[in-house]
């Protein structure tokens, strides 16, 4: 079934929905069906963005259930929940949080038996009248996880979802909401997998986080959909008075893989550490947007992107720092780093500054792009060491800076893994 | 023959000439200086040795082992015992002086990732650094910080003459390894590099100044001057730069003079 208005009262019957949440994925479609593809001419917001070869009409709007994900044991995580395509997944979490009210569960699940927590934040941060492709993702969104930690609770372990694309064709569009309540603390992974297809499938992650005063949030993104699947994934943070969020999205799959960011400084004294990684290879495109939004006094954000690229695969990165008019004692910085380990790959970069409060801190941004440093290259084959080797450990430390700040030592050794693989 | 010849070589940097026919025999066992002021060659003769891809041969050969050093990439210079000290080592974030070393230890070895048997256990690798960093009196602390990161300039020689003392080159040239190094960095420099000293060792020393020539005698001393030696002798070159400095060679069109010492 493609895109229909009945695809979505099929899928939102199939989850089990309540009425109110069919007629927001009912709402999100007639938006979807009004609204043209982006002008990737005009819209400065998909200048650039390489549509070409997306036909919406190729997809599968779902897939009916074909058994439940295997659940694999994670000790090391407090909760674990795994979802395999478009079927509602499964969540097992440590019996004594769900106890001190602690709500991990699939987001179709949560809108059931928690409707009026879902409601008032779904889909208010990460917006289905943004564009056609946020409106197909507000209609035909296919469930994810709801993660609601009370207020004043620190969890020790992370919590993990999973989610696995179906074939190809496919359309896989997990939404994560998170709310963390005030002055609680903890950790939260999720991991987009695809397996490799060889026709396109339309994929993508979405995630709006809420952090309550004084919340404290490590959230890891690991983007690794199948080299043929088109992504368009937006992530919405909202960091209330003195919240602060430690970030790391990891780009690796994808065709054309374009994650949205966005951090609303809304609170004074919050602060955001964001951080991006990315390697492609053969013809794998990558769109970053960025968006560190500062409206509150004394707020800090510390963003660095770095990316590795081989082969012909290209990757573009615009970032912007906006200093609101009440955002006095403002410390902001932007930073992307890309290395380029062929001739033909490329690498675009446009740091964008909006400032309208002069009263700040500091706002630095940065950029580079270029190949690994020949004198770095030199240093490393006068000790003897073979210059595949050089290379490698060239590349992985130049992405070091950026692995070593996953908060999670089980997921730093998959990505860690996962570049090897890829530096070759 | 010599155990590491230098013949008649000759470099461009960016379409200049720097190195104008210089020949050098170096035999293991021996300590050679090589001096110069600033811009004579110094510092293009060891990145040449290396094969820095910034030099540009012309002419000449080195040979070692009875293979010409020149045709070979760097990374075989150094497996065949060639070692270079950098006058300015670079800061390469993200890989740790650990890793760093026990990567060129296991290369030497011939540990390519798949023979574990040949790779450098974790126990003798650890002892062997021990010793070598007691001696240079360098903190562990070392072996987990990113390579040359944050390091004093005097933290950066002493971490260049452990990297020599760990892999154990037949010829290692010291690229102005006193430069920037207080006094006592100095003598524990020299000191390592004294304990290396030996039959199974020849040392080129590339400086400047006659500082560290008081800690490391050599057995030659060689003057270098716009691209060409104009005077090699015994250790008494070095007493005589040391009171006359090079205003006898700099700022003449021609080196004047082109004697052997006595």
């Amino acid at each position: 079934m493609s895109f229909t208005r009945e695809a979505v009262e099929a899928l939102s019957g199939l989850h089990g929905e309540p009425e109110w949440l069919r007629a927001r994925r009912l709402e999100s479609f007639a938006l979807f069906e009004r609204m043209a593809l982006p002008d990737t001419k005009r819209d400065k917001d998909w200048r650039q963005v390489d549509l070409k070869g997306l036909n919406l009409d190729s997809f599968e709007a779902f897939q009916p259930p074909d058994g439940r994900p295997a659940m694999v044991p994670m000790p090391q995580m407090a909760g674990v929940l795994a979802q395999r395509g478009t079927a509602e997944g499964t969540a097992e979490i440590d019996p004594s949080l769900t106890a001190r009210g602690v709500i991990f569960c699939p987001l179709g699940k949560a809108a059931r038996e928690v409707p009026e927590l879902v409601q008032s934040h779904l889909f208010s941060g990460v917006r289905p009248e943004r564009d056609k492709l946020a409106a197909l993702h507000g209609a035909l969104f296919s469930g994810g996880t709801f993660l609601y930690v009370p207020d004043g609770l620190t969890i020790d372990r992370p919590l993990m979802s999973r989610f696995w694309s179906g074939g190809g064709g496919a359309t896989t569009l997990p939404h994560t909401v998170v709310v963390a309540g005030k002055g609680s603390s903890f950790h939260y992974v999720e991991e987009f997998i695809g397996a490799p297809d060889d026709s396109p499938s339309l994929a993508s992650g979405s995630a709006e986080l809420f952090l309550n005063d004084g919340a404290n949030l490590g959230y890891v993104a690991l983007h690794r959909w199948s080299p043929q699947a088109w992504q368009f994934a937006n992530q919405r943070i909202l960091l209330l008075r003195d919240a602060h969020l430690r970030m790391v999205n990891v780009g690796l799959g994808g065709r054309l893989a374009r994650i949205r960011m966005e951090a609303m400084l809304e609170g004074p004294g919050s602060s955001a550490e964001l951080r991006g990684l990315f390697f492609g290879t053969e013809q794998q495109a990558f769109d970053f947007r960025t968006l560190q939004d500062h409206l509150a006094p004394n707020t800090t954000s510390d963003l660095l992107y770095k990316g590795a690229l081989r082969d012909t695969a290209k990757s573009a990165y615009v970032g912007v720092v906006r200093v609101e008019k009440n955002a006095r004692g403002t410390s902001a910085n932007q930073a992307n780093r890309n290395l380029l380990l062929s001739e033909k790959a490329r690498a675009t970069s446009e740091p964008i500054l909006e400032i309208e409060n002069n009263d700040i801190v500091r706002c630095s941004h940065g950029a580079t792009v270029g190949p690994v440093d020949p004198e770095h290259m030199f240093y490393l084959e006068s000790r003897g060491i073979p210059h595949s080797v050089a290379q490698r450990m060239l590349v992985e430390g130049f992405l070091a800076e950026i692995t070593d700040r996953i908060p999670v030592a089980h997921i730093r050794e998959v990505v860690e893994h996962e570049l090897a693989t890829r530096i070759g | 023959m010599a155990d590491f010849e230098i013949r008649d070589l000759r470099v461009t940097v960016e379409g200049r000439e720097i190195l104008k026919g210089i020949s050098l025999d170096v035999n293991k066992g021996e300590v050679h200086a090589v001096m110069g002021p600033n811009g004579s060659g110094k510092s293009t003769l060891s990145h040449t040795l290396m094969g820095h891809p910034n030099y540009t041969v012309t002419s000449g050969e080195v040979i070692f082992k009875g293979k010409n050093l020149l045709a070979l990439p760097t990374e075989q210079r150094a497996k065949l015992g060639v070692f270079l000290a950098l006058q300015y080592p670079v800061v390469v974030p993200g890989i740790s002086m650990s890793n760093f070393l026990r990567t060129a230890i296991n290369a030497k070895r011939g540990y390519d990732g798949k023979d574990k048997s040949k790779a450098i256990s974790p126990k003798e690798f650890l002892a062997l650094l021990k010793n070598e960093m007691s001696v240079l009196r360098m903190d562990d602390s070392f072996l987990s910080r990113y390579v040359n990161e944050g390091f004093s300039g005097g933290e950066k020689k002493r971490a260049e003459i452990l990297q020599m003392a760990v892999l154990k080159p037949e010829i290692a040239i010291l690229d102005e390894t006193d430069s920037g190094l207080d006094i006592d960095s100095i003598k524990f420099v020299s000191n390592a590099v004294n304990r290396m000293r030996g039959p199974e060792l020849g040392v080129l020393i590339i400086t400047h100044y006659t500082r560290i020539l008081q800690f490391i005698k050599p057995d030659r001393v060689h003057v270098l001057v716009d691209g060409q030696f104009v005077l090699s002798g015994g250790p008494e070159v070095a007493d005589r730069l040391e009171a006359k400095g090079y205003s006898e060679w700099v700022g003449k069109k021609e080196p004047a003079v082109i004697q052997e010492a006595r």
